[in-house]
């Protein structure tokens, strides 16, 4: 684990000397490419003057509950098309139009109907989640092996509780990662939700408009700097340790 | 024992019973019947493909039939916890719960919501079947054999009212098999279990059963005998090669 947590060091450093590197040769304006240091600066400033965290903390709330409403409106969904084949198969082409739609062609809508609100961020949200779980439920109960189920229903189970007690642990390898590939999608379409129109409260995406506004590109790589270590301490902080819990634990990773 | 019909009513009874597939469209059982008594241990032997594990399926309610299967006189619609399967797949166990989970889950779902007493039930057949030191393993960290005896602890633990093993033991190596059915017998005794066991080796059948069936290819039941022999039965037992050499005849016949 170590040796490869070095390199991933390693590759990090490398990257930030290549970047100083070409600053140094000058090839591009330092208007369009800052220098490494200038970057950190950017991003010291972000956190102490320009109020960054709190925007960062505002977007990651709206996320959260985007996420926890899309991940429930998808369970539901899923069940209750799931009465029958033909049920199924509607909410299988369902999910693979929505799916198709890039949450940014759905803003003027959102916009449209609900406003330049939290609202309008949530429903992004929930758009950009609620279509991968959809398809991670069905492909993952359909992929739970038959004799799982058929030891629940010979120890009695049925309905619900074979649902809770088989169907939910067996397939909970493929209902995270559904749950990892929405969080991921929901995080971009709330941020390019954000740079469109704000939301109630400013947001991340609004921060990074507003250093383009002020022609200040070292404060938006900061802002790209912030948007991806939040990105690394969700998969590492978070996601690693609910796997390392789980399906890693019960020897169900592939 | 074999002299079951002298305790009155059989504990499983079937008769006329008919099963076929309609995908592809295969007949496999044609109108069978017998009866099993309370602690009988009933083998069936059968060619590959004769319809064993669609039998005992029937019995444990996992598919539609034609015919009769009654459990105490009740006909059976589905599965349920009067009749527990041990397959022959290792992955039987619920690999999200320890191995003593998996046992306290099952007497859960069966009405013993007492976590204490649902623990001390396991433990009692982890023990039966040696596995008290594993009790806090996860399935993956055991071997196939000590999936097995945890499949068939956890079938004891429910107290069912017959267990039914579709070739529980095949996929273990010739030792493990051997030290497993000894267990097997040993806790089948000391428990007075009732079971169905379905294998494609006449040692074993020979070994474990004391009611041997054969299967034919054609969905019938080619010979239905009890074993004579006293236990325990090894190859050097008088009469062995001689019920070795009936069964394998009636196997290879075939029809
Ligand atoms: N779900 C199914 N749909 C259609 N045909 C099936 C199905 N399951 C089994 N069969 C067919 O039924 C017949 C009996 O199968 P079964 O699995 O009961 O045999 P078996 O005696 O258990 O064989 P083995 O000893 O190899 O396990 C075979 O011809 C098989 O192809
Ligand atoms: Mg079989």
């Amino acid at each position: 684990m170590n040796k490869k947590l070095l390199s991933q060091l390693a590759f990090i450093i490398a990257a930030l000397l290549l970047w100083q590197l070409l600053y140094n040769m000058k090839i591009w304006p330092k208007m369009l490419f800052p220098s490494i240091p200038t970057i950190g600066k950017a991003i010291v400033e972000a956190f102490t003057k320009r109020g960054l965290p709190a925007m960062a903390l505002h977007s990651l709330k709206l996320l959260v509950s985007g996420l926890c409403i899309g991940v429930f409106l998808a369970f539901i969904l899923s069940s209750l098309f799931s009465i029958n084949e033909n049920m199924a198969a509607v909410y299988n082409m369902i999910v693979c139009m929505f799916d198709l739609i890039p949450g940014i062609a759905l803003i003027p809508v959102a916009i449209l109907w609900l406003g330049i609100g939290d609202e309008a961020i949530i429903f992004m949200v929930i758009h950009s989640c609620i279509w991968p779980m959809s398809r991670s439920i069905i492909d993952g109960f359909k992929a739970v092996p038959k004799i799982y189920v058929e030891v629940g229903r010979n120890f009695g189970l049925n309905g619900i509780g074979l649902i809770s007690g088989v169907y939910l642990p067996a397939s909970f390898e493929r209902l995270f990662s559904g749950i990892k590939l929405g969080w991921a999608r929901a995080w971009r379409g709330l941020i390019s939700a954000e740079m469109v129109f704000g939301g109630s409260a400013l947001g991340i995406g609004y921060y990074i408009t507003d250093r383009r506004t002020n022609l200040d590109i070292a404060g938006i790589f900061a802002t790209i700097v912030v948007i991806v270590l939040i990105g690394l301490i969700v998969e590492y902080g978070i996601f690693r340790i609910i796997e390392k819990n789980t399906v890693a634990k019960w020897g169900m990773v592939h | 024992m074999g002299d079951g019909p002298l305790n009155g009513r059989p504990l499983l009874h079937i008769d006329a019973l008919y099963k076929e597939y309609d995908n592809p469209a295969t007949l496999v059982l044609d109108k069978i019947g017998f009866d099993l008594f309370a602690e009988d241990f009933l083998c069936i032997l059968g060619p590959s493909g004769c319809g064993k594990s669609t039998l005992i399926r029937c019995i444990a309610g996992f598919e539609r039939y034609e015919g009769t299967i009654e459990i105490d006189g009740k006909g059976v619609t589905g599965p349920g916890s009067d009749r527990i399967m041990v397959f022959q797949e290792f992955n039987q166990l619920f690999p999200w719960k320890t191995v003593i989970k998996n046992i306290m889950y099952a007497l859960k779902i069966n009405g013993i919501k007492d976590r204490e007493e649902a623990r001390g039930r396991a433990e009692l057949y982890l023990e039966k079947v040696g596995l008290i030191d594993y009790r806090d393993y996860y399935p993956h960290q055991l071997s196939g054999g000590m999936k097995q005896r945890v499949a068939i602890a956890r079938a004891m633990a429910l107290k069912p009212r017959i267990v039914l093993m579709d070739e529980p033991f095949a996929a273990l190596d010739a030792m493990s098999r051997n030290q497993m059915q000894d267990e097997l017998l040993r806790i089948k005794e000391g428990e007075g279990m009732t079971v169905l066991f379905i294998t494609h080796n006449i040692q074993e059948a020979i070994s474990l059963g004391n009611r041997i069936m054969v299967m034919g290819r054609k969905g019938n039941i080619r010979e239905s005998m009890d074993n004579p022999l006293k236990k325990p039965i090894t190859p050097a037992s008088e009469g062995y090669s001689e019920m070795w050499r009936h069964l394998n005849q009636m196997l290879r016949d075939g029809s």
